[in-house]
C-alpha cells in the first residue's frame, strides 16, 4: 500500500492506563510532504498516539518505524533527535524571553554566552519560514499575539530540523484570520516536503488542510483515506460510529419555575458581567472554547473562583458564596473538568469516594454507621449504574466513564437542587458518555436545575435544553437547542464577529 | 432505551477492577504479614544469636522501648495519612514534655498538676505547628523549626542539667507493671486500637484519610481539610507529651539529652509500616507493628555491642531503602 515515500510507520501500537485501553493496536503511516489529519472524539485516542511520538508517552507494544529505521521513542529529546517535533494545545512559550531565545531554548546551542544579536542572525531564518520575517526577534514573546506565538512555537521546531510536525489542535484558540495564518504555514511546510501531523476537532479544517485524514474511535484507527474521496457525513459517521440520536437521550418536558438567576456575575475570566436564569428540570449548555468564559462563570457560581460582583440567588433567595463549601451547604454541587485533581479520591475506594459529600448523613455523633454508608453508596452506585461489586476497587482504577459516575454521582448523597459540571464527559468512553447523558437528564427530570459547560458543540446540542454561547469572556447569546444548527454553534463559539448582527442575547 | 442499552453494552469496560481490588486488599494483606513475620524473624533470629535476648528483663526493656517509638509512631502515622508527610519536632517536643515534667515535679506542683499541664503544652504545641500547616505551610519546614525551638526551650528549662523528679508516684508510671506489663505498653495496646478505632470508624478520620488521598478533592468535596492536619499534629502533640512523661518517670529525672534519635526511629516505623508517603492509604497498626520491629533491631545492635553511630547508620540505611522502595513500587504500579 505504501510506496518509498513513507516517511513514519507506526505498527501495533497498544497502551492502557490503569484498565483504561486508550490505544489498541493501531496502524499509522505518514508520507513526507503530506499534511495528515487526525480526528476522533475526546479519548478515541488521537492525543495519546500523538504523545508516544512525541516521546512523552510509552507504548505498551507496538513499533515505530521512521524513514525505514525502527526507533526507540522514550523521551522528548529522542523524538527530537529522530525529527518528530509536537506543538501541544497548551503553548509552552516562555512570555518573558525573547522570541529568539523561546526559539533557541534548549536548542542544544554549542556556545556557552548568548547574545541577543547572534540568537536573533540564528533564528531569522525559521521565523521568516512561518510569515513572521518582518517581526524582531528581540522582543518579548509575550508581547505576540496567541497566533503568532502559535508560530514561534513552529519555528522552534524547524529550528531543531524537525521532519515531523506534530500540531495538536493549533487553532482551539484562535481567531479566524489567525487561524488562516496558520494554515498557510501548515500549507508550506507540507510543500516542502516536511509532513505535518494535524490534531483538530473541526471537521471543516480537515477539508481545508488535509491530504489525508486518520479517524480514530475507541482507541482504534481506521485506515487513512484521502480528504478528497470523503464527504463531511462519511466522516462523522466514522468518528461516531452510529447515529447521534442514539447517544442523547429525549429532551424533557417538564421545565419549571426559576431555580437559580445569576445576576451581573463578574469574575476571573470573564470580560463583562454575565446574567442568565436556570429552570428546574432544565439543562443548560454553557458552550465555549477553552478561556471562552463557560468555565469561569460555572467556577464562579460554585464558590470555586472568587466573584467580584454580581448576585447568585436561588429561588429568589439571594447567597453569599466565598467557598466551595458555602455553596455545597446552599444544595449547589460543582463537579469540575479535572477529575484526577479534585472529583475523586483515587486511592480510596469507591464507597468512600461516593459518601464523602455526605459524611455528616452516614454518622452520628461523629462515629460512622457502617450500614448507613452501604445503603446510600448502593442507591447512588444504582443510580449512575455503577456495579455494586465495584464499591470496595480503588477509584482510581476505575475507566474513565466510571470515574465521571463516581465524581458526580457522590453528588446525589446532598440532595442538590443544582448541578454545576465542567466538560461532563472529557476522557470519558463512549459507551459511558451515553449513559452519563442519560442520567444528567434523569436528574433533570427530577426536579434539579444543571448547567454544563462543554467544549464539545456536539454534546451541547444533545444535551442540552438551553445553550449559552460563551466566547472570549463573554455571554454571545443565549438560544434553545432545538433552534440551533450545529454551523451556527460553532461559528458563536469559535468566532462570533462573523454571526450576523443582532446575534447577542 | 433499549436501543441505547444495547448500545452501551457494546462499549462496557473495565471488567477487571474487581480483581485488581482484590489484589489490592491482597497486597495490603501481605504488607502486614510480612511485617509480622520480620518482628517474628527478628526475635528468632535475636533469641539464636543474641545471649540475653529472650530474657524477661531484656523483652521489658524492647516492649517498653517499642512502646515509646510505638507510641509518637501512631501520633505521626496519623499526620503521614493526613498528606503532610512527617512531623520532625517529635523528638524535641518529647524531650521539651520531659523536661518540663521533671521541672513542674521538682517544683513541688504535685503530679495531678504537673501531669495535666504537660499534656496541655504538648498539645497545645500540636495544635501551633498542626494551626500553621492547615494554613498551608510546608510540615517538614515548619516542624524543623519548632523542633529547634522546642529543643532549645528544653535546654532553658533544664539549665542542661539533670532535673530530679523526686516523686515515688511519678515513677510508678515510668516503672510499674500492672499485670506484669509496663504501664507504657499498656498505653501503646489501647492507644494503637483506639487508633485505628478512629480511622476506621469515626467521621474524622475518614475526614484525615480523604484529605490525605486528595486535599484538592477533598476541598471540593466541602471537607474541612484545614481540620485533619491540626488534629493530626495536635494528637501527635499529645503522643509526645505521653512518651516524655513516662521517660521521665521511668529514669526519675530528665535532661535535654534524652530521646536520642527518636525522630528518624519513628520515620522509620512509618516507612517499614509501609504507610503510604502520599498520604490517605494505610493504617495506624502499620506504624504500630514497624515501631515494633526497629524496637527490636535496636535493642539487638544494642546487645552485640554496636554503638550509637552504628546503629543510627543501620537506622538511617532502612529509611533510604525503605524510601527508595517506596518510589518504586509507585512507579511499577502507576
Amino acid at each position: 500500500m505504501q510506496g518509498e515515500d513513507t516517511l513514519l510507520r507506526m505498527h501495533g501500537i497498544a497502551k492502557r492506563y490503569g484498565s483504561v485501553a486508550a490505544l489498541q493496536g493501531v496502524d499509522f503511516t505518514l508520507r513526507r510532504g503530506e499534511v495528515m489529519a487526525l480526528l476522533g472524539e475526546n479519548g478515541a485516542g488521537k492525543s495519546t498516539l500523538v504523545k508516544i511520538l512525541a516521546g512523552l508517552e510509552r507504548p505498551d507494544a507496538g513499533t515505530i518505524e521512521i524513514g525505514g529505521e525502527i526507533v526507540t521513542l522514550r523521551s522528548p529529546g529522542q523524538s527530537l533527535r529522530a525529527g518528530v517535533a509536537y506543538v501541544t494545545q497548551e503553548l509552552s512559550i516562555i512570555s518573558s524571553l525573547s522570541i529568539a531565545e523561546n526559539i533557541c531554548l534548549g536548542g542544544g546551542d554549542d556556545h556557552f554566552v548568548w547574545t541577543q544579536a547572534r540568537l536573533a542572525a540564528k533564528v531569522r531564518p525559521f521565523l521568516a519560514l512561518v510569515g513572521l520575517g518582518d517581526i524582531d526577534p528581540g522582543l518579548a514573546a509575550g508581547s505576540l499575539s496567541l497566533a503568532q506565538q502559535q508560530l514561534v512555537e513552529i519555528a522552534r521546531l524547524l529550528s531543531r530540523d524537525a521532519r515531523i510536525l506534530i500540531l495538536d489542535e493549533p487553532t482551539a484558540a484562535l481567531s479566524d484570520a489567525e487561524i488562516e495564518k496558520v494554515k498557510a504555514v501548515v500549507r508550506k511546510l507540507a510543500a516542502e516536503g516536511r509532513s505535518v501531523i494535524y490534531v483538530t476537532h473541526r471537521l471543516g479544517e480537515v477539508f481545508e488542510i488535509g491530504d489525508r485524514v486518520t479517524i480514530f474511535r475507541n482507541g482504534r484507527s481506521f485506515d487513512p483515506a484521502p480528504v478528497k474521496d470523503l464527504d463531511i457525513d462519511e466522516l462523522i459517521e466514522h468518528l461516531l460510529g452510529r447515529r447521534l440520536d442514539q447517544m442523547f437521550p429525549p429532551r424533557g418536558a417538564g421545565i419549571g419555575p426559576v431555580a437559580m438567576s445569576v445576576r451581573d456575575v463578574i469574575a476571573p475570566g470573564l470580560a463583562e458581567p454575565v446574567s442568565f436564569d436556570l429552570r428546574r428540570g432544565e439543562i443548560l449548555g454553557l458552550a465555549g472554547q477553552l478561556g471562552s468564559g463557560a468555565n469561569a462563570i460555572v467556577k464562579a457560581i460554585a464558590g470555586a473562583e472568587p466573584r467580584r460582583g454580581g448576585t447568585i440567588s436561588l429561588g429568589g433567595r439571594p447567597l453569599t458564596l466565598h467557598s466551595v463549601r458555602d455553596a455545597i451547604a446552599n444544595g449547589i454541587a460543582y463537579c469540575s473538568d479535572d477529575r484526577k485533581r479534585d472529583g475523586i479520591f483515587g486511592v480510596r475506594k469507591v464507597i468512600e469516594n461516593l459518601t464523602a459529600p455526605s459524611l455528616t448523613r452516614i454518622s452520628t455523633g461523629g462515629l460512622l454507621s457502617g450500614r448507613r454508608e452501604n445503603e446510600l453508596a448502593t442507591q447512588l452506585a444504582g443510580f449512575f449504574e455503577i456495579a455494586v461489586g465495584r464499591l470496595g476497587s480503588q477509584a482510581g482504577k476505575l475507566s474513565g466513564g466510571n470515574q465521571q459516575k463516581v465524581a458526580l454521582g457522590k453528588w446525589l448523597g446532598i440532595e442538590p437542587s443544582i448541578l454545576l459540571v465542567e466538560e461532563p464527559t472529557r476522557g470519558v468512553d463512549v459507551g459511558a458518555r451515553a449513559e452519563i447523558y442519560h442520567h444528567l437528564r434523569t436528574l433533570a427530570e427530577r426536579g434539579l436545575g444543571i448547567a454544563f459547560a462543554s467544549s464539545d458543540n456536539q454534546e451541547v446540542l444533545g444535551l442540552a435544553d438551553t445553550v449559552a454561547t460563551f466566547f472570549r469572556g463573554r455571554l454571545v447569546r443565549m438560544a434553545a437547542a432545538e433552534t440551533l444548527d450545529p454551523e451556527e454553534l460553532l461559528r458563536d463559539v469559535t468566532h462570533p464577529a462573523s454571526t450576523e448582527a443582532g446575534g447577542a442575547r | 432505551m433499549k436501543a441505547m442499552r444495547a448500545v452501551v453494552g457494546i462499549f462496557a469496560t473495565d471488567r477487571n477492577t474487581e480483581g485488581e481490588a482484590r489484589s489490592q486488599a491482597r497486597w495490603r494483606r501481605a504488607a502486614t504479614i510480612a511485617m509480622l513475620a520480620a518482628i517474628a524473624a527478628a526475635i528468632v533470629v535475636g533469641g539464636i544469636t543474641t545471649p540475653n535476648f529472650l530474657t524477661f528483663n531484656n523483652l521489658l526493656v524492647v516492649i517498653r522501648n517499642a512502646s515509646i517509638t510505638g507510641i509518637v509512631a501512631l501520633g505521626m502515622s496519623y499526620v503521614t495519612l493526613s498528606g503532610n508527610l512527617f512531623a520532625l519536632s517529635a523528638e524535641e517536643l518529647a524531650i521539651l514534655s520531659a523536661c518540663v515534667f521533671a521541672w513542674l515535679m521538682h517544683a513541688q506542683f504535685g503530679l495531678l498538676a504537673s501531669l495535666a499541664a504537660t499534656l496541655l503544652l504538648a498539645a497545645a504545641s500540636g495544635a501551633v505547628q498542626g494551626g500553621i500547616i492547615a494554613l498551608g505551610a510546608d510540615p517538614i519546614i515548619t516542624t524543623l523549626a519548632f523542633g529547634a525551638l522546642f529543643r532549645g526551650c528544653a535546654s532553658l528549662v533544664s539549665e542542661n542539667k539533670n532535673i530530679a523528679l523526686g516523686s515515688k508516684a511519678a515513677e510508678w508510671l515510668g516503672t510499674g507493671r500492672p499485670l506484669g506489663v509496663p504501664t507504657q505498653s499498656w498505653a501503646f495496646v489501647i492507644l494503637t486500637l483506639a487508633a485505628w478505632f478512629v480511622i476506621e470508624n469515626t467521621r474524622f478520620g475518614r475526614l484525615l484519610l480523604l484529605t490525605g488521598a486528595n486535599r484538592a478533592a477533598a476541598t471540593a468535596t466541602g471537607l474541612r481539610v484545614g481540620e485533619a492536619a491540626l488534629v493530626a499534629v495536635t494528637l501527635l502533640g499529645i503522643g509526645c507529651g505521653l512518651v516524655g512523661i513516662s521517660a521521665a518517670a521511668q529514669f526519675g529525672l530528665a535532661a535535654a539529652n534524652l530521646f536520642a534519635g527518636l525522630n528518624i526511629d519513628v520515620v522509620a516505623a512509618i516507612l517499614v509500616g509501609g504507610i503510604s508517603l502520599r498520604g490517605g492509604q494505610g493504617s495506624p497498626i502499620q506504624a504500630a507493628l514497624g515501631a515494633t520491629f526497629i524496637a527490636l533491631m535496636q535493642n539487638f545492635m544494642l546487645l552485640h555491642d554496636l554503638s550509637t553511630g552504628v546503629r543510627m547508620t543501620v537506622v538511617g540505611c532502612l529509611v533510604a531503602a525503605a524510601t527508595c522502595a517506596f518510589h518504586a513500587l509507585q512507579r511499577s504500579r502507576a
